[in-house]
This record gives C-alpha cells, sequence and structure tokens, in this order.
C-alpha cells in the first residue's frame, strides 16, 4: 500500500504510519456524523414537535403509593372538577427526593409544581430561595396554632402543611387482650407489670413489643413519645430547638427510668421487652397475627389491619401533668422553578383548606391541619383518634423537623440503644454531637 | 530503511497529514474526557479546599474536618463504629482474600469437571445481581426469623450468633462482607477459569514426569502463571470494594446501620452531599476515595506495563501498545 509502513519488520524497527486513503475515510467519517446527526436532529423536532394545543398539566409530586395514593386522589380530582387545572400524580420516595431535588434546584428546574416533602427540607431550601414564598397565597388563620411554624423564616412561608398522623402510644388488638384478660395500663408501674405479665404468661411468641424498623424511624417515634410524656411538651419542644442537651440530667433520667429498663434484659422481661428492630410494615402482619402484643406506630396503622373496629390503642401512662402527642404532618412547596406556577399556588392554597381536608379525612387514616373540618367527617376510628389530641399539646415530629444528618444519626443511635442499653451515655452523647 | 530522526527539514512530506490524523482521532475522547472527567475532578478538588457555608478558600480545614472526625477513623476503642475509612479497610483485608482465593479454589476444581459451565453460570449469577438487590436479600438472609444464617447458627446451637445480625453492631459489617462474598465470586472465578486456559499442559506433564506432587504443581506452576490474573482480580476487587454503597445502603440505612457500624467512605460521601448539603466535606471524601482509587489503579498500571520489562519476558499487551503509541514517524 502506498506510503504505508505497515510491512515493517518484526521488532519494529519501522515506525508505523497509516495509509494516506486515512485522511480520506476520515473526511467520509466526519461527513457522515454531521449527515446522521442532521436527520436525527430534523427527525427529533417534528416528531417532538406538537401537532395540538398544548394542554397545561399540573405535577404533583406525594409519597403515596397504592391505597394511600387511592385516598389522596379524590382531593386532586375535585381540585380539578373546581378549577379545571388537570393534574398528573407521581409516587416518589422522600428519601430519594433528598438526593434528587438538590441537583434539580441547582440546574434552575424542578421535577413538579408542587411536591411533598418533610418540614425540615422544605425550609432548608425555601431559604435558600428554591421554594416559592406562600404567605400571600395560604390562608395561615385556616390553620390550628403553631402548624405551619416549621416552614417559617419570620414573614416568609415556604410550604403548607396537609392533612397528617398522630403518633399516639401503642396499638394492641381488643379481641386478644380481652381474650388473655389484659387491661390498658394506667400508670408507668402497670405498664412494666403488662409487659412482664405477657412474657411471664408466655401469651406472645417473641418478646411483648415489637420494634419497627425502615431506615430507622419507628425507634424515633417511640423515643419522642417517652420524651413527649415524662418530660413533656417543653423538653420536646427545646430539644427540636437546640436549646436543651441530649446529655442534660433531666433528658437521660427520662431515657434511664423509662425506657432502657423496658430494652435491658433481666430487667422488667427476661429477654427485654423490645424485639430487635424488625421492617415495619411487615412487622405489622407478624404482630396482627399474634407474635407480639404491641406496636407503637403512627395512626396510618388503622389502614393496614385486617379488622381496624379490633384495633385498639394506649398512650404511655404516667407522666407530666401538661403531656405532648406528636403529630406528623404532611408538608408540601411550590417549587421557585415550577412551570405552572399559578395552578401550583391555587393548588396550594386549596390543600390549606377545609374542603380539601374533609375530602381527605372523609377516607379514613388523616386529621386535618386546618381548623373547620366537622367532626362528623371522619370515620369512627379516626374520631377517637383524633380524641387523642384533647387535652394535650401538639408537637411537630422531632427528627423530621431537624432533618440533615441529624436525622439518620438520631435513626442509628437509637438502633445502637436497641442493641446495647447499656450504652446509652455513648448513644445520648452522640446525638447531642449531631444536634 | 530506518527514516532519520534529526532534523524537522529531513522529515518525509507525509509526517505532518500523518500526525494530524492522529491528533483528530485522539480529539474527541479527548474532549469528552475534559468535559466529563478532567473538569468535575478539578472542581470537585477545588470544592475540597472552599468552606462549606461561605464558599471561601479554607485551606486544608475540610480535610482536617473530614480526617479528624470519628465517623471516618474512630478508633477511641475496639467496639464498632470504627469509621468509615476503617471500614472500607476491613471490607478489602476480609473480602478481597475471601473472594479472591474462593473464585481460584473453584476455577481449578472445576477445570475438568463436566458441567463445570453450569456450575460457573451459577456463581456468576452473582455479579449480574444488581448491587442494590444484594443489599435487599442480605437484610433477609440475616433476618432472625427467616434468615438463614441465623437459623443455622439457631440449630447450630450457637445462640451468641442466632441473631438478627443486622441489628446487633458487632455482627452487622462482619454479616454484610461475608455475605457479599457471593456477589464478586464470580469474577475472580471467571478469570481465573480465562487464565488457567492458557498455561500450557506441557508443563504440568515435564513436572509429573519429575515427580512433582499437586501441591508442588499448583506452588511452582499454577500460581506463578496466573500472577497477572491474580493483579488484576485484586485490583478490581479493591476498587470494587472502595467504591461500595449500594449493598450498605440497602442493608441498613443512611448511616451505615446501627449506631454507624457499616458507614463506608462512598455513603459518608453521599450523606454529607445530600443530607447535610455540605458539598465541600462530601468533596474532601470524593477526593479521598478517588486519590485511594488512583493508588490501585496507579499499581496496578505499573505492574503492568513497567513490571514485566526486566527479565527478558515478553513484555505485556498493554506495554507494547504504549511503545507503538510513543513511536515517532
Amino acid at each position: 500500500m502506498a506510503g504505508s509502513s505497515s510491512s515493517s519488520a518484526p521488532g519494529g524497527s519501522t515506525d508505523y504510519a497509516p495509509p494516506r486513503k486515512m485522511g480520506r475515510m476520515l473526511a467520509v467519517l466526519i461527513v457522515l456524523l454531521v449527515a446522521t446527526n442532521a436527520v436525527t436532529a430534523v427527525t427529533v423536532y417534528y416528531v417532538t414537535a406538537p401537532t395540538t394545543a398544548v394542554v397545561q398539566t399540573l405535577r404533583v409530586i406525594g409519597p403515596w403509593a397504592g391505597p394511600e395514593k387511592a385516598k389522596f386522589l379524590p382531593v386532586l380530582n375535585l381540585f380539578h372538577n373546581q378549577t379545571g387545572i388537570n393534574y398528573e400524580y407521581i409516587t416518589t420516595r422522600q428519601e430519594d427526593l433528598q438526593s434528587l431535588l438538590p441537583n434539580w434546584f441547582a440546574a434552575g428546574r424542578a421535577p413538579a409544581d408542587l411536591i411533598f416533602m418533610p418540614s425540615s427540607f422544605i425550609k432548608t431550601y425555601g431559604v435558600q430561595g428554591h421554594a416559592t414564598d406562600l404567605a400571600s397565597t395560604i390562608t395561615q388563620s385556616n390553620y390550628a396554632a403553631g402548624a405551619l411554624d416549621p416552614l417559617k423564616d419570620g414573614s416568609k412561608l415556604y410550604g403548607g402543611a396537609y392533612t397528617g398522623k398522630v403518633k399516639p402510644g401503642f396499638w394492641y388488638n381488643k379481641s386478644f387482650f380481652t381474650a388473655n384478660n389484659l387491661q390498658a395500663p394506667t400508670t408507668f408501674a402497670g405498664f412494666e407489670a403488662l409487659l412482664a405479665d405477657i412474657e411471664t404468661r408466655g401469651l406472645v411468641t417473641n418478646q411483648p413489643i415489637i420494634s419497627g424498623d425502615g431506615v430507622g424511624w419507628p425507634l424515633s417515634d417511640v423515643v419522642e413519645h417517652f420524651i413527649a410524656t415524662y418530660g413533656g411538651p417543653s423538653m420536646h419542644r427545646a430539644l427540636t430547638a437546640g436549646t436543651l442537651s441530649w446529655t442534660d440530667p433531666t433528658v437521660r433520667n427520662i431515657f434511664a427510668t423509662y425506657l432502657v429498663p423496658t430494652l435491658t434484659k433481666r430487667d422488667v422481661c427476661v429477654n427485654g421487652c423490645w424485639s430487635a428492630p424488625r421492617q415495619w410494615d411487615t412487622g405489622v402482619t407478624e404482630w396482627w397475627a399474634g407474635d407480639y402484643a404491641l406496636y407503637f406506630m403512627g395512626s396510618w396503622i388503622t389502614g393496614m389491619v385486617p379488622n381496624p373496629a379490633d384495633i385498639g390503642v394506649f398512650s404511655l401512662p404516667g407522666g407530666v401533668s401538661t403531656q405532648g402527642i406528636v403529630f406528623a404532618a404532611d408538608y408540601f412547596f411550590v417549587p421557585k422553578y415550577a412551570t405552572q406556577l399559578d395552578s401550583a399556588k391555587r393548588l396550594a392554597a386549596f390543600l390549606g383548606s377545609a374542603a380539601a381536608q374533609t375530602e381527605q379525612v372523609k377516607v379514613g387514616g388523616h386529621i386535618a391541619t386546618v381548623t373547620g373540618v366537622p367532626s362528623s367527617a371522619y370515620p369512627p376510628l379516626d374520631a377517637s383518634i383524633a380524641a387523642l389530641l384533647t387535652g394535650k399539646e401538639v408537637l411537630s415530629d422531632l427528627d423530621d423537623t431537624k432533618g440533615g444528618t441529624f436525622q439518620t444519626t438520631f435513626w442509628a443511635q437509637l438502633q445502637a440503644l436497641w442493641a446495647a442499653p447499656s450504652t446509652l451515655d455513648t448513644v445520648l452523647a452522640n446525638i447531642e454531637a449531631a444536634a | 530503511m530506518r527514516r532519520a530522526r534529526t532534523g524537522r527539514a529531513r522529515r518525509p512530506r507525509s509526517f505532518y497529514s500523518t500526525s494530524v490524523v492522529r491528533v483528530l482521532f485522539f480529539v474527541p475522547a479527548t474532549v469528552l474526557l475534559i468535559i466529563l472527567v478532567v473538569y468535575p475532578v478539578l472542581q470537585t478538588l477545588a470544592l475540597s479546599f472552599l468552606g462549606p457555608g461561605s464558599g471561601a478558600f479554607v485551606g486544608l480545614d475540610n480535610y482536617g474536618n473530614v480526617l479528624g472526625s470519628t465517623e471516618t477513623i474512630d478508633l477511641r476503642d475496639t467496639q464498632f463504629p470504627l469509621g468509615t475509612l476503617i471500614d472500607n479497610l476491613l471490607w478489602i483485608a476480609i473480602h478481597l482474600p475471601m473472594t479472591l482465593f474462593t473464585g481460584l479454589f473453584l476455577a481449578l476444581t472445576l477445570q475438568k469437571v463436566r458441567g463445570a459451565s453450569i456450575v460457573k453460570s451459577m456463581v456468576f449469577l452473582g455479579m449480574v445481581t444488581p448491587l442494590i438487590v444484594g443489599g435487599i436479600i442480605l437484610r433477609y438472609l440475616f433476618d432472625e426469623k427467616s434468615g438463614i444464617v441465623p437459623q443455622l447458627f439457631g440449630a447450630l446451637g450457637v445462640k451468641s450468633l442466632a441473631i438478627q445480625w443486622t441489628q446487633y453492631p458487632s455482627t452487622l459489617l462482619f454479616g454484610l462482607i461475608f455475605g457479599s462474598v457471593w456477589l464478586w465470586t464470580g469474577f475472580s472465578l471467571i478469570i481465573y477459569s480465562a487464565g488457567l486456559t492458557t498455561i500450557p499442559k506441557d508443563y504440568f506433564e515435564a513436572a509429573q514426569i519429575d515427580g512433582a506432587s499437586s501441591w508442588q504443581m499448583f506452588r511452582k506452576i499454577t500460581w506463578p502463571l496466573l500472577r497477572p490474573i491474580t493483579l488484576v482480580v485484586v485490583t478490581m476487587t479493591v476498587l470494587w470494594e472502595l467504591k461500595i454503597f449500594d449493598i450498605v445502603y440497602a442493608a441498613t440505612n443512611p448511616n451505615g446501620g446501627v449506631g454507624n457500624a457499616a458507614d463506608v467512605l462512598a455513603l459518608q460521601m453521599w450523606r454529607y452531599a445530600f443530607r447535610a448539603g455540605n458539598y465541600a466535606e462530601a468533596a474532601v471524601v470524593a477526593t479521598l476515595l478517588t486519590g485511594l482509587t488512583l493508588l490501585v489503579a496507579s499499581f496496578m498500571f505499573h505492574r503492568m506495563v513497567v513490571g514485566m520489562r526486566g527479565g527478558g519476558k515478553r513484555p505485556s499487551l498493554l506495554a507494547r501498545v504504549l511503545r507503538i503509541v510513543r513511536r515517532r514517524p
């Protein structure tokens, strides 16, 4: 081949040089590349070009799937009927959105026009300028006192509260309690006696209480309940605000006096009163099947058992005179980069109205955050759960409010406490370090 | 005839056109590398020297914060957690020899077995299983009630291990390491199996005639001739262990499980960036990971290119390719 040195002897004494035709081939390649790209571009342009008028659709991202989604869609349908605005609902886990949304925001875009996220996330990114100020959109006077506080920064309001769930205490199967002649306790000593009794009589195949697990949040709900009951709302709020140390003797005392004895083996229960943390949703089945007697969980559990009429609940007994109860609201916000900003604001205002929340509570499993929702709208079971709030101060979920790395540290450290209750001081020190 | 290399005037006309062609061929890949690799790496490196909130230059403060944190290195006692860096090193110390020797053992054992390809395919299934699925499988493998591992130890009467491994700091990390051996063993099995086919049978026949035992043949023939293969397996496995994320995340939680007992560098980086929004310290962890990865990769590169030069041995393929590239016309 002309100009080629490919016939060089083995050993490489003569260097390789490409044939002269290589330049021609390169030119052909470039022409082909340009041509195919041009064809592709023209094709894509015509394929994606709208042939009819574009229908504006409001995109909503929420965490609910399956039955929970089915219960939420009627609310969006009501909004559509009232406004004529089309919507598209997409289910995405909030844990995933925690990672994804910052990247969208950095690019000046958002995957939806209205997104449900924890309050800590909304406030953090709202302050950074990624959420729309809804102070003039949402009627704040509609809400119960303090319901919007986690979303506020001065006069700005970065989101709204939708309905929520309450985390009232320990759920039990009424038939199981009746069959075994068990009573809901009225004192902490009675609570310990109940646990010991369940274990001694071998009424369940495992520990008396099942500990839920997922990424760790169920244990944080348990601990918050102990704090709200025996430390009171002021302690809960101070820990949330970071004005009280987790290693403070008053806080440590709650753990050491009430929680740790029930966790420790050969104390209240020989094998410990709490199981090792188990996947929380399959845990519902195990608990309902009688493998465990009690389950600390939020009010959404009523929608997960075959016979909700047979479910009972009691809060930790005793405690300080003014107690708190954690109410976990579902929060939403409108990203600054929403493409349907006006429609999204209208939906935000709607979700913060009594009309929307009445529609939601009707289907069960939700408690309203706005005033004006008639008690008759609640199914009987939810009405009794809502009644648990009476006489107690409503508290925001501690770890959801703080968010960030505190939340995951809190979960991981509580798992460590469950594994080794004797490490209480180390656990509290680690939580404090992340607070 | 050898071309003269002195003086530009004596170069043939084709030199320039050949050089231009070579450069043109390099351009697309180079541009892509600069945009997708070099620029982000430099940006990450620069970010690691900036204050998390202020964006001002803070020198090595971020490195001090990350490396001085008990989250990264925790040697206050011998109990878990030991820190992400130590956990990654434990992965390498335990997981690497287990997968390497298991793969080698299986490759040797299955060398002359009928239906070996079926067994190899089954072992290789671990490699094609998404690691996130592997993590979830591990979670159930160590479940107190349904998991085969606690049940097995329960049946053997070892009550201390008949527990939910993922809920105790002392068992969590070891559970993940031991449990994930099957996910990676397929790699060493396949590579070693391929390597074994390249060893001439004459060597073994000669050794047999000389009365060598099986162990001697392995030690003097098989193992030394598999050295390049071992180098590849070791390097790829160490890189896999350094960037481990999915298994730990799926089997535990965003903090590496109970009391951070199984936390690893990649998970720490993700947490800094996407939970705390602290991109500067996330960049520090990313830089550390890149540094460790480069260390391992450069070791392999060095051994492949330079290590084979001496002793009259035939240069490696990579060494030969590089030699051709370096030549001037």
